[in-house]
């Protein structure tokens, strides 16, 4: 479904931070990319998400080169959803006006239901319909950033850490609400993840990034129990392949 | 007391329009266009022409007022467009130089003489012991309903929503499906529509000349910076503070001050007033009256 050939990328006139990543992510998946802080994990989402234009390399949609293809085009017709780590919300808005925007490429007849929808399965939100965006918690502006990218029906869902800067609980609350998107709307989701134990604890698949290269890849399963992870997140490096 | 609050309401029309316009801008491409006061000047002056020509005032106005607002787009796609790429100051700066080519370009087509548009006389009205000219009531009329229209567009249209979304978050907006650069080629045309007609209205109760747009500039960025930068309906507001204040600062005797019965202030004076507020406002308040973040429409 979405694919990184050989991608090389970096801002600017800098030097490249990612060196050649291939990686691949199938429908009712949840792939994971993990590493260091400054491995080119964001970087690596953004360049796939339109935000960042590759210098080599392709980034393949359904077999479709989109490498060039912007973020609102590839949102637009690629049906690509991508939630930022940071100001993933329109605070100045309200609720309803940040679901509504989601809502906006779908076809007129069919926005409200599909807003009444997402509102049953995320009642959290519906009782805070006129509230601001920016009043509300960590957790819920997560969960609001997550139903408005999952509003007009996208196949492949691009996740910046989605658990950043919450409390453990709602943490464990965020992944499972990502688990349940998989599993209820048959979504290919990418998502880029500095607590690695609890994305692999979702995540059916992990790629690990190490300066900008590919490290690791295998089930994550298989990755939980891994010496070499162990030793990369409880301290001690793994070198790029 | 009356008379009072009629001059500061239609000086407040004057400089509503064009704050809001600039502050629209503001809040999507973040620099202060300069040049945007001299759209209104274009405003009035091409009004003037087509009148000239043989146009209807309405049509003429009109024409007029849509011709500016794809003047704005051009020079936004020719020239800030470019120059943001390099940095805000930059594109801050070449609004100040087209703001002086068009005045220079003013000066070679019209010269130094003031014009007015050609309109019929129509008798004075008095409402509430304060006299008014029909002219004066329908340009209040008009910035009103430009300004409600704009509001209502702003909250209440899926466009508002956009505005308003690629105003707080350009990015998030990107990733939210919205062609961020349309929507902003949008506000930019609004805007320049709304400029010209601040400069028809002016032109419909007095005449135009080459410094109008250096006149308007002070009252107009203390009424925007009032309302805080980017915050586009809340420049209204600027503009009702920065009128008031001129309005008193010509219309209060200060004889006993100055030893005599009756001594006011020259109308030149009135720019002191927003020279003041604006001052005081970017020493103790720079985000503006009503602001608690920077980034909003």
């Amino acid at each position: 479904m979405i694919e990184a050939k050989e991608l090389r990328a970096g801002y600017g006139d800098g030097a490249d931070i990612l060196h050649g990543v291939s990686l691949n992510a199938h429908a009712r998946e949840i792939v994971t990319i993990l590493g260091p802080n400054g491995c080119g994990k964001s970087t690596l989402l953004k360049t796939i998400a339109g935000y960042v234009i590759p210098r080599a390399g392709q980034v393949l949609i359904d077999g479709m080169d989109a490498g060039h293809i912007p973020i609102q085009r590839k949102v637009r017709h690629n049906r690509v959803g991508y939630v930022p780590q940071t100001d993933n919300v329109f605070g100045t808005l309200t609720v309803a006006e940040n679901l509504r925007l989601g809502a906006a490429l779908l076809p007129r007849a069919e926005r409200t239901a599909r807003f009444e929808e997402l509102l049953a399965a995320y009642p959290a939100l519906a009782g805070k319909l006129n509230r601001k965006a920016s009043a509300l918690s960590g957790g819920e502006r997560q969960v609001l950033s997550l139903v408005r990218a999952l509003m007009p029906r996208p196949q492949i869902l691009l996740l910046d850490e989605p658990s950043a800067g919450l409390s453990p609980l709602m943490m464990h609350e965020v992944f499972d609400a990502i688990a349940e998107v998989r599993d209820k709307h048959d979504l290919c989701i990418l998502m880029v993840e500095q607590n690695a134990f609890e994305a692999l604890g979702v995540a059916d698949r992990a790629y690990v990034l190490a300066l900008g290269k590919v490290a690791l890849t295998a089930p994550a399963k298989d990755l939980l129990k891994d010496p070499a992870m162990r030793q990369l997140y409880l301290g001690g490096e793994i070198e790029a392949a | 007391m009356f008379q009072f609050f009629s001059d500061a309401l239609l000086r407040a029309a004057d400089l509503a329009l064009i704050a809001v316009a600039l502050s629209a801008v503001y809040s999507l491409i973040r620099f202060p266009n300069v040049a945007l006061v001299q759209y209104a000047v274009v405003g009035a002056f091409l009004a003037i022409s087509l009148q000239s020509a043989g146009l209807g005032l309405v049509a003429a106005a009109a024409l007029s007022t849509l011709a500016v607002g794809a003047l704005a787009v051009l020079f936004n796609l020719a020239i800030f467009e470019r120059l943001l790429k390099v940095e805000s100051s930059i594109a801050l700066i070449g609004s100040l130089a087209l703001s002086m080519i068009l005045s220079a370009v003013f000066l070679l087509v019209y010269g130094p003489t003031a014009y007015r548009l050609q309109l019929p006389v129509l008798a004075p009205i008095r409402l509430m012991g304060v006299r008014l000219t029909t002219w004066q009531l329908w340009t209040l009329g008009l910035s009103v309903v430009v300004l409600a229209l704009f509001a209502l567009l702003l909250l209440r249209t899926r466009l508002g929503a956009e505005m308003r979304a690629v105003a707080t978050n350009a990015p998030l907006a990107a990733a939210t499906g919205i062609e961020t650069r349309r929507v902003t080629n949008i506000v930019v045309f609004l805007s320049g529509m709304m400029a010209a007609i601040g400069g028809i209205t002016l032109a419909l109760r007095g005449s135009v000349s080459i410094d109008m747009g250096t006149n308007l500039l002070l009252p107009v960025f203390a009424a925007a910076i009032l309302g805080g930068l980017g915050n586009a309906l809340s420049a209204i507001v600027g503009a009702i503070v920065i009128a008031l204040a001129e309005t008193v600062i010509t219309n209060t005797n200060l004889g006993p001050l100055m030893g005599e019965a009756v001594w006011f202030l020259p109308a030149s004076y009135a720019p002191v007033a927003s020279f003041a507020i604006l001052v005081l406002f970017l020493l103790f308040r720079p985000r503006g009256l009503f602001v608690s973040e920077v980034t909003r429409v």
